[in-house]
């Protein structure tokens, strides 16, 4: 064992009697572990065979979603920061930039996980659980689908939500039916509308003494689509608003907190894919169920129609979550279909039903969200399904 | 007969440091050996001797109480030294100090001529006599083949189903003949008799090479008669299938053709990372040794090698061992590997080049180099979060998760839908699930228990 090695075995062996069965902080045990397997990740003897085993876990699993995350998260902070300074007539150079962004998404992310973990943890004790890693993925997920503005008490509210309804209800980790970190997105959709859309909510001003804007508004690529004349096209009312393809792509605009970066959310799209986290087959299947049906739409385009019927359907892809969407939630083993046909199936319904919202009801444009949820309901029956036609096709021994 | 090649697409490496030199050393002499009846499925024992008595090469030491005609038989002559017990008063182990001169029970000798001359039921009667009949085993359940049974076909497979396993070029060498002659008790036995090897597998001689009928990739486990079997049936109708291995067959003709109870066995002893991280180390050699030998005179120094992990019968399907016990009636491996050591200052979130894993979350999937084993779980027991990696590799197409699910909730109907009985017990979906359960324990003891309520 290495020099940080020992001391810390050290402590947390002396720690561990206080949280045994019959003592003082038995029921904390699950923070104890989780805690400890943190720092030290634990060298557990195989009992039963084979008598070698795989390196990966889940909390490799976890923390590869979580690396993921991180080019929408450290680009979220820098935009938050970027268009709050800029509202407010700050100077916008890279580090106050970024330290503004911090001040503004770090709460919110700490709210999130404080409050989370607080359910997970009293879940696990209740019912003598480990804590899951899961929860990492959920508690940072979630900010990131959040407009900067977001009152922190919503944010706990939210959590609250989705891990206890969302999960636990259900009986807990691999066991829920939905996402919890959209569960709880929802939630907060649907429970407080007027602090997750309008025009207020997506620049955090900051209020000087010198500068007294009492409101900054802005209108995320969405809504202006939403406000669009049924006759013009959709792309020219972007770029006259300023959300060129580009712009659009980089993500350099306002919006929730992570999920503006279509680039960011490529990038980590390809770490899930390259280490086999996330399942290429949903992303695909999402990509090409949102570019069919935005087609199909584009066929039956009329100038009576609302404007998203005849917008080139590459734009589906990178406006509102429709990105942030299929790469980390829908992908969610969990919730998802397990086999492989249908995880191309589930996927391609999400996107599709995603643009079917987005282009139908323009006043409700971030179909994203409610087609993965949708589509949560159904994975386990076509989980079962395609079992069903693969066990047909076996010789049966029984 | 055109060779068939048994085509398995899934693919899974593990490539695992320290299997044995391909030289055959022979062993040291031997002053104990011993049967260890509770390493046979399904057998209840009745003891046939006690502590003190004495004992020849061949003397039946304990037979089958369901079953007294399959008897088992001494490994070595002397006296009867200790019956070790285990849990629920199981016998373990049946020890035998071997003599300076060990007698041999002997039977007639039967040759090539003789063979042709007993019916099907007087061989069986006479593999019974001799102890020889328990190298036939029967699929699904994998227990000694009954008698009764009407088997479809019967597997012999040259190569073993483990990573760590003697090459059949090696025990075949110079038994040619005998290998021959036992193919042909075989083919008394059942029809068609079906001899499996792998890709890559030496040249083979004149005698052996028409005798290969199949030919199974150079993956584990794709050489398991299970496996074979269902990458090969048409029909439920085959399900019921023998099979044997390649060393037993040897042991069957020699049984047969000595008319004394066979006792040689070729080990294959490997050492995962015994001291130099890896490759193949002094330990790591084939030993010719016998039947039930203690583990400890398979080794030149077994005492240095007391913190390691010893596995008899193969690192996915064998058991975890005392250096004091002794080699089973099926088993041809013995392996050690590193015990789990120590925790790792943020293990998860370390790069790992050297962390050996079967999907692409460490940077070692960039290389896939053989590593040095170690009987460490890598992680912790969590509920399962459906990734599918357990069904990726299942070589006979399970889904996994699912007939796991099934069991956990008693539908053992639908568990036998999902194939449950078409499970080789291969151990591929615990290596790779990341939540650490003991799927393929599971439901291995699952099929146990409903084949022996069933009776
Ligand atoms: S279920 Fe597991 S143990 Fe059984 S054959 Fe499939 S992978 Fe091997
Ligand atoms: S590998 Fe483990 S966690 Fe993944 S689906 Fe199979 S049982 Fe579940």
């Amino acid at each position: 064992m290495g020099r940080i090695e020992k001391p810390l075995r050290k402590l947390f062996d002396r720690s561990r009697p206080y949280f045994e069965k019959g003592r003082r902080m038995e029921r904390l045990k699950p923070f104890f572990e989780a805690t400890e397997t943190f720092f030290l990740y634990p060298a557990i003897p195989v009992e039963k065979k084979p008598f070698i085993r795989d390196s990966l876990d889940l909390k490799r699993y976890m923390s590869i979603v979580l690396a993921a995350l991180m080019p929408p998260f450290f680009f979220g902070i820098f935009n938050t920061g970027f268009h709050a300074r800029n509202a407010s007539g700050l100077s916008t150079d890279f580090l106050s930039v970024f330290g503004e962004g911090l001040i503004i998404v770090m709460p919110i992310v700490v709210v999130s996980y404080g409050v989370g973990l607080f359910w997970e943890g009293l879940f696990a004790a209740i019912r003598r659980h480990p804590i899951s890693e899961g929860f990492l993925v959920t508690g940072l997920l979630f900010p990131l689908t959040l407009p900067p503005t977001i009152p922190l008490w919503q944010v706990a509210a939210g959590i609250t939500f989705g891990v206890v309804i969302g999960k636990e209800v259900f009986g807990g980790t691999g066991r829920n039916l939905f996402n919890p970190a959209l569960t709880a997105r929802a939630f907060i959709f649907f429970a407080y509308p007027v602090q997750m859309s309008g025009e207020r909510v997506w620049i955090a001003v900051r209020e000087t003494a010198g500068n007294a804007v009492d409101a900054v508004t802005g209108a995320t690529p969405l809504a202006v689509a939403a406000l669009a004349d049924p006759k013009a096209r959709i792309e020219a009312v972007f770029a006259d608003n300023g959300y060129t393809f580009q712009t659009l792509f980089f993500g350099n605009h306002i919006g929730s907190i992570g999920e503006t970066s279509s680039l960011c959310i490529l990038i980590g799209a390809l770490v899930l894919i390259a280490t086999g986290i996330g399942s290429y087959r949903i992303m695909a299947g999402g990509v090409i169920g949102a570019l069919a049906t935005g087609m199909l739409f584009n066929f039956f385009a009329t100038p009576d129609l609302p404007a998203w019927f005849s917008v080139n359907p590459v734009y589906h892809l990178v406006t509102g979550g429709f990105a942030f969407g299929i790469v980390y939630m829908a992908t969610d083993p969990v919730t998802a279909p397990g086999t492989d046909k249908s995880k191309w199936l589930y996927g391609f319904l999400i996107g599709a039903v995603a643009v079917l919202i987005r282009v139908v009801n323009p006043a409700f444009p971030e179909g994203v969200m409610l087609a993965i949820l949708f589509m949560n309901i159904f994975s386990p029956l076509m989980e079962y399904a395609e079992m069903r036609l693969r066990i047909r096709r076996r010789i049966p021994n029984v | 007969m055109q060779m068939k090649n048994v085509s398995i697409k899934k693919k899974i490496g593990i490539h695992v440091a320290g299997g044995p030199s391909h030289a055959v050393e022979k062993g040291p002499a031997i002053t104990t050996v011993a049967a260890m009846p509770d390493r046979i499925p399904f057998i209840k024992p009745r003891l046939l001797v006690k502590k003190g008595d004495a004992v020849t090469i061949g003397t039946p030491l304990f037979e089958d109480k369901g079953n007294p005609k399959l008897r088992f038989l001494s490994p070595g002559g002397g006296t009867v030294a200790e019956i070790g017990y285990g849990h629920r008063r199981a016998i373990t182990r049946i020890v035998i100090k071997t003599g300076k001169t060990e007698a041999h029970e002997s039977f007639d000798p039967i040759d090539e001529k003789g063979l042709k001359n007993l019916d099907r039921d007087s061989l069986i009667e006479t593999l019974m006599d001799r102890g020889l009949w328990p190298l036939i085993r029967s699929l699904p359940y994998r227990g000694i083949a009954s008698p009764d049974e009407k088997p479809s076909s019967l597997w012999v497979s040259l190569d073993s189903a483990d990573p760590f396993h003697v090459p059949s070029h090696l025990y075949l060498k110079d038994k040619e003949a005998l290998f021959l002659f036992g193919i042909r008790i075989l083919e008394k036995l059942c029809h068609p008799v079906y001899v499996c090897e792998t890709e890559g597998a030496p040249v083979r001689s004149g005698e052996i090479a028409p005798l290969v009928t199949h030919r199974a990739p150079a993956i584990y486990p794709a050489e398991d008669p299970g496996v074979l079997l269902y990458h090969t049936k048409k029909s439920p109708d085959e399900n019921l299938a023998w099979f044997t291995k390649g060393q037993d067959v040897l042991l069957l003709a020699e049984g047969l053709k000595t008319g004394r109870y066979p006792t040689s066995r070729i080990i294959a002893v490997s050492a995962s990372g015994n001291g130099n991280g890896g490759g193949n180390t002094a330990a790591s050699r084939c030993v010719d040794t016998r039947l039930g030998a203690p583990l400890s005179s398979l080794l030149p120094n077994p005492e240095t090698a007391s913190n390691l992990r010893w596995i008899a019968g193969g690192i996915f399907q064998g058991y975890t061992t005392d250096p004091d016990g002794y080699m089973g009636f099926y088993e041809t491996a013995l392996t050690l590997i590193e015990e789990a050591a120590d925790p790792e200052l943020f293990g998860f979130l370390r790069p790992g080049l050297f962390k050996p894993t079967a999907s692409r979350a460490f940077l070692y999937a960039l290389h896939k180099k053989h590593f040095t084993a170690k009987a460490d779980l890598r992680g912790e027991e969590r509920a399962c979060i459906n990734c599918g990696k357990c069904e990726q590799v299942c070589p006979v197409d399970i889904m996994v998760q699912f007939t796991y699910k099934c069991i956990y909730a008693g539908e053992i109907e639908e568990a036998l839908m999902h194939g449950l009985l078409d499970c080789v017990e291969c151990g591929l979906c615990s290596y790779v699930c990341p939540a650490k359960i003991e799927l393929a324990e599971t439901l291995k003891t699952t099929r146990q228990d409903y084949y022996q309520d069933r009776i």
